[in-house]
């Protein structure tokens, strides 16, 4: 990617410093100064938006569990855990009953015909929609967070594994057919392997709607959780609180994303011809990934 | 199971067997949407009218909500933020992919922030948005700008580095000006890939539009719904999200891919 774009390239004057700073990490390091920066800006112009050093105090309290003044403590690992048992959980059965949905739904021609427009429905139901069904079905506690999850992660998993399913050769299908091999082997050794690419891009899509969707349900509907808590600091109008439980979340879901799934998408896709930065730019970026894989488990 | 029930018997009998597959799949695609209402009204008279309401008094209270002229008022309120917002996204997304994918150094400079940001939650954008403006019209177009610039500037970088290296050389060889590189060459070749992020980042932007628009509005679907919900109206919540998804899924499959395919038919050759 890099060896034959119109880069055009700055020879440093023999200037150290000067050629450290327009060295990739140089301009990276850069880029977070200026954003740094741009927030300190933010919070001079904008009165409701706080300061880094406020969120910075904010959240060294509520990690070290310190005061916040009067008896208001701060606390983190049990809401961290809450919100990670009800995403763990509803990614899980939105990824089993992702795959399930995905190979009926790839598997013929015609259950396409049939549940394809279902699924375009169900994928573009924003994830909050689910928050406030789920909320008014199960009131406040651990169900809605889950279902959430479930309702708005299903349908990714589903339709990356069924695109998945189309793109086994028809060639391979028809040699099954004709050697009269049964479903239950079929599956076994012609279409889980043939998907296991498919149900992890899908699976990473989950995680990152699922992510947005636990929050959104906890939100509005739970009385603990990482959802919760940012609310709760919204609402007592600690705008640092507020920025810095968001901080977290990011956080959360980004060294997720790029410390686990990512490596281990690539770890799967490694036979593939495409660079891995071209990978992350495609898999980060693209709603659906439809990609080929080897037997690689999420 | 298998997609060859043509037999190879000749042409008349092959085009007789693809008529009649598309006949079933037509009925098949019928048969989807007649399932999926009468799965969804069982469903609801077991769960009870309140708590799923079925399809038909879905129906009802959206045919009552356009009747009425509401749904085109914060129709057009939701759809021209996300608009606007779009028009910011361009304007530095459209600059930023350029400096990435002509220069290394901007690119190790947008790099992180640009891959960050595909993957933070809706959520904290909705949120921020409220948090800088309030409630306002600039929170939502502001959530879109943000959720939209990354894949516009991914589309615009990676669009430059596929540029034909042969223009650049030929337009150095005789000597044109940057300035007419940029004008016949660069821009022109950078504006389809422009359009394909915007196109890209709609089915997302609209989403978190509106979800600010739940956070902080007082006008718009996303509005509409946080009153609904707020009066925990499932009935109401359904209705409303449905139709501004039709309507956005119409303008995304429909209007957008026919702009694009015609503003960009040159490039094509005129294919289709």
């Amino acid at each position: 990617m890099t060896a034959t774009s119109p880069h055009v390239t700055r020879v440093g004057s023999g200037n150290r410093i000067r050629r450290a700073l327009t060295s990739p990490g140089g301009a990276r390091l850069t880029s977070y100064v200026a954003l740094l920066g741009a927030w300190f800006l933010l919070a001079m112009i904008e009165e409701r938006v706080p300061s880094p050093p406020a969120v910075a105090e904010f959240l060294w309290i509520e990690l070290t569990g310190g005061s916040h003044g009067g008896v208001l403590k701060g606390e983190w690992v049990e809401h961290i855990l809450v919100t990670m048992e009800r995403f763990g959980l509803g990614l899980l059965i939105a990824l089993v009953s992702g795959v399930a949905l995905g190979i009926i739904i790839g598997s013929s021609r015609y259950f396409y015909a049939l549940l394809n427009d279902t699924l375009l429905v169900f994928l573009a139901l924003p994830a909050v929609i689910w928050a406030f069904i789920t909320v008014i079905w199960f009131g406040i506690g651990w169900r809605a967070p889950v279902w959430t999850v479930v309702l708005a992660g299903a349908p990714f998993v589903a339709v990356n594994v069924s695109h998945g399913v189309q793109a086994i050769g028809s060639d391979l299908r028809l040699m099954s057919d004709s050697f009269g091999v049964p479903l239950a082997k079929r599956i076994r050794h012609l279409i889980l392997p043939a998907v296991t690419g498919y149900i992890f891009a899908g699976f990473r899509f989950a995680v990152i709607i699922g992510w947005n969707g636990v929050l959104l349900a906890e939100w509005f509907g739970a009385a603990e959780g990482v959802g919760w808590r940012t609310r709760y600091w919204y609402d007592a109008n600690r705008y640092q609180g507020f920025v810095g439980w968001i901080l977290l979340f990011i956080v959360i879901i980004v060294a997720l994303d790029r410390l686990v799934l990512t490596p281990l998408q690539r770890r799967a896709f490694r036979w593939r011809d495409l660079g891995s930065e071209a990978i992350e730019f495609q898999e980060a970026l693209t709603e659906e990934t439809l990609l080929p894989s080897d037997e690689h488990r999420s | 199971m298998t997609d060859t029930t043509a037999q190879p018997d000749g042409e008349l009998q092959a085009v007789r067997s693809a008529t009649s597959q598309r006949r079933w799949r037509t009925g098949a695609v019928v048969l989807g949407w007649v399932g999926f209402i009468v799965i969804w009204e069982l469903l609801s008279r077991i769960i009870g009218e309140v708590l799923l309401p079925g399809a038909f008094k879905v129906g009802g209270e959206m045919w009552d909500i356009v009747r009425s002229g509401l749904f085109v008022e914060h129709f057009l309120a939701s759809i021209g933020k996300v608009a606007l917002g779009f028009v910011w996204a361009v304007l530095f997304g459209a600059p930023i992919g350029f400096l990435m994918g002509r220069s290394r150094y901007w690119k190790a400079f947008f790099k992180d922030t640009v891959l960050v940001a595909g993957s933070i939650p809706g959520l904290a954008y909705a949120v921020m948005a409220l948090v800088i403006f309030g409630i306002s019209l600039w929170g939502p177009v502001l959530s879109v700008a943000l959720i939209s610039m990354p894949y516009i500037a991914i589309n615009v970088a990676e669009g430059l580095e596929g540029v034909d290296r042969k223009f650049l050389q030929m337009s150095q060889a005789y000597g044109r000006k940057p300035r007419d590189v940029y004008r016949h060459v660069l821009i022109p070749a950078i504006l389809p890939f422009v359009f394909a992020g915007v196109r890209v980042s709609f089915a997302i932007s609209w989403k978190v539009e509106q979800l600010t628009e739940v956070f902080g509005s007082n006008k718009g679907v996303g509005f509409q719904i946080r009153s609904a919900f707020q009066r925990f109206s499932v009935t109401e919540v359904l209705a409303w999200v449905l139709l501004f998804i039709a309507f956005m899924l119409l303008v995304e499959r429909v209007i957008l891919v026919r702009a694009e395919r015609r503003l960009f038919r040159w490039r094509t050759g005129g294919q289709d």
